[in-house]
């Protein structure tokens, strides 16, 4: 089985992958929500981090919890917790950012039964420069409640270990990445998803294994489709590789993404500067924002530029998660930017499930559009 | 050059044949629950209707929410495509094209060559399109023509503020109750049709000239409506309900 067809192996058996480790390495995993989740701090504690994602499907027994104007990845997420399909997990976090996961955080909490529960308090302007001693401050709570419910402590040593080891991950997929600015792509969008949705729910260890055997394969790796136009995806949370891979089948590589999910969630590393957990919370202050935690949009728009530009993209799909605002606020401003760009955008909204045929005409008509450009 | 355009839309499938960037032949039908033999029998009326044989026909594109169902077909193209190919045939001079079918609708903005600049399409809702005046023509027991003629003689405004199809048909049968003329009603529900696709238009630029095709732009009440609420003239041409397939057969030929 080759590298990819072990991320897609891990996605499809999330669950029974957790709990297997968890008897191989008799451990404990440890759920999170949001991407500013420290998770080189859970790794260190030795639990497995794994990131709470939705299934996709309808789902009818979030309404007594959340709001029906709450993201649909939010529904989701907790939708997962309710139905029973975490009931593996020893705790979750989640680092404050939105209001909407972090509704799915408060009623995961009381409703239902995970061990251990732990919120890391995030200043809502996390680029202020008092904001590192502050989440240096609140880590250190985090790391005393982990200590107490494992009941190992956790060292300078394993805090650098856990560093290195995420950081080693982050530079060797940013490797991977740098395949795709080929003119013809050895790998897909819905695969480089893969890669990334893997490595929020795997062992490092072993997914840092899989990465390097992965970059021995794509230089000779050929695929049999046609690349089609490059495009870039931009939005919040974004895991829905059938879609994805619905897109690419009619005439375009997805060659470069912004998302929480992809390139948001891990292209910073931790630079080590000072002690580790100053580190840490430089990463997650300096790290590529989100719109939910600043109105900002400069710092964001010119890393997503100078990316579709370095990544020669011919449109960008900007989608969106319904009722997620922060991101809303920004489209108008981004779609704006590429127009003076050159650089075509197709706006789509999406739910919990998606329109599958309206969405391709959109797709495909989107593209007609862009080919008709090119002549 | 003999090129075929087939619409294979929601409600109903149409079929052009254009010879030498002339159409010579068009027809229609429902089309029901087998598209693939709806598609040939109007594809074959057509023919007759031309006076050529299948053989002639250099080359058939398909489009419409159907188009990947026709197995016989050379190529498919979206519905935003072919529409502003097919407007722009007709109409040289319009920049944004609104096309209103059963069940859905949308606004592109295109050159004068028919080329797309972008569009906007609605999403998963019913109440701006032609289903929806049919449905209501059912809640007020009237046909769809006499739908249209009541509507023009409305003298008063009521609200319809739903979004959506089934919200909407709830508001008019309070309106029933509230004993507001049924003419008022007809024209309440084309307003209410023409404000919810004004407001997807406007997503994209809009630029004169206007055009609306499409079935619905058949309805007149519809068109006033539109022009109230775009507050722009709007072309709408002769069998707009075409406009797809000969943007479709068009492009076959280029």
């Amino acid at each position: 089985m080759g590298a990819i067809e072990k991320f897609q192996e891990v996605l499809a058996t999330r669950h029974q992958y957790a709990q297997d480790w968890k008897k191989k390495h008799n451990g404990k995993v440890i759920g999170w929500l949001c991407s500013y989740s420290p998770v080189e701090i859970m790794y260190a504690s030795g639990m497995l981090p794994v990131r709470i994602l939705g299934s996709h499907e309808v789902q009818d027994v979030t309404d007594r919890y959340l709001f029906p104007t709450v993201c649909p990845f939010s529904r989701d997420a907790l939708a997962q917790g309710l139905k029973g399909r975490y009931n593996y997990l020893d705790g979750i976090t989640m680092a404050r950012t939105c209001s909407h996961v972090q509704g799915t955080y408060d009623n995961w909490k009381n409703y239902v039964p995970t061990p251990f529960k732990y919120y890391i308090w995030q200043p809502n302007h996390v680029q202020s420069p008092r904001a590192i001693p502050l989440m240096v401050r609140e880590y250190k709570g985090f790391i005393a409640a982990l200590e107490k419910f494992t009941g190992k402590k956790i060292t300078d040593e394993a805090l650098n270990k856990a560093i290195e080891l995420y950081n080693k991950n982050r530079r060797l997929m940013k490797q991977v990445y740098e395949f795709r600015k080929q003119e013809v792509p050895p790998i897909t969008g819905a695969e480089c998803m893969e890669m990334v949705v893997a490595s929020q729910l795997m062992d490092l260890a072993e997914h840092n294994k899989l990465l390097e055997e992965l970059l021995k394969e794509l230089p000779n790796r050929k695929l049999d489709r046609n690349h089609g136009l490059r495009l870039m995806m931009i939005g919040s949370e974004m895991d829905d590789i059938v879609f994805v891979r619905m897109m690419e089948e009619l005439g375009c590589t997805v060659v470069i993404d912004e998302h929480c999910t992809g390139s948001r969630y891990f292209w910073d590393e931790v630079k080590l500067e000072k002690d580790p957990l100053t580190d840490i919370a430089a990463r997650y202050v300096n790290r590529w924002v989100c719109p939910a935690v600043s109105a900002e949009f400069k710092p964001r728009f010119d890393r997503v530029l100078e990316h579709a530009k370095n990544w020669k993209v011919q449109g960008a799909l900007v989608y969106q998660q319904k009722f997620c605002d922060p991101h809303e606020f920004d489209i108008p401003h981004l779609i704006k930017m590429f127009k003076e760009n050159n650089i075509p955008t197709l706006v789509l909204e999406f739910d919990v499930t998606i329109p599958f045929g309206q969405f391709r005409t959109r797709i495909e008509a989107f593209l007609e559009m862009l080919e008709l450009e090119l002549v | 050059m003999i090129t075929a355009g087939i619409d294979v839309g929601a409600k109903m499938i149409k079929v052009v044949i254009v010879k030498d960037n002339k159409i010579v032949a068009r027809s229609i039908n429902p089309t029901g629950f087998e598209p693939v033999e709806t598609a040939e029998k109007t594809l074959g009326e057509a023919i007759k209707q031309a006076g050529i044989t299948r053989k002639d026909v250099n080359k058939i594109f398909t489009t419409g929410a159907g188009r990947k169902a026709i197995p016989f077909a050379d190529n498919n193209v979206t519905e935003v495509t072919a529409d502003a190919k097919g407007t722009s045939y007709l109409f040289p001079s319009v920049r944004t094209i609104v096309d209103i079918g059963a069940e859905e609708a949308r606004g592109i903005s295109s050159d004068a060559s028919g080329k797309v600049l972008d569009f906007s399409k609605n999403d998963k809702c019913a109440a701006g399109a032609g289903a929806f005046v049919e449905s209501m023509s059912r809640a007020l027991e009237v046909t769809v023509p006499l739908l249209i003629e009541i509507s023009h003689k409305s003298t008063k405004e009521a609200p319809i503020n739903a979004t959506c199809a089934v919200f909407a048909e709830s508001e008019v049968v309070s309106l029933i109750h509230s004993k507001i003329e049924k003419a008022d009603i007809a024209h309440a529900v084309h307003d209410a049709i023409a404000s919810r696709v004004s407001s997807m238009v406007r997503r994209i630029p809009i630029e004169k000239d206007v055009a609306l095709i499409g079935g619905v732009a058949n309805n007149t009440a519809i068109v006033e409506a539109m022009k109230k609420h775009l507050g722009v003239e709007i072309k709408v041409p002769e069998k707009p309900e075409y406009v797809s397939a000969l943007g479709a057969a068009l492009l076959a030929a280029a």
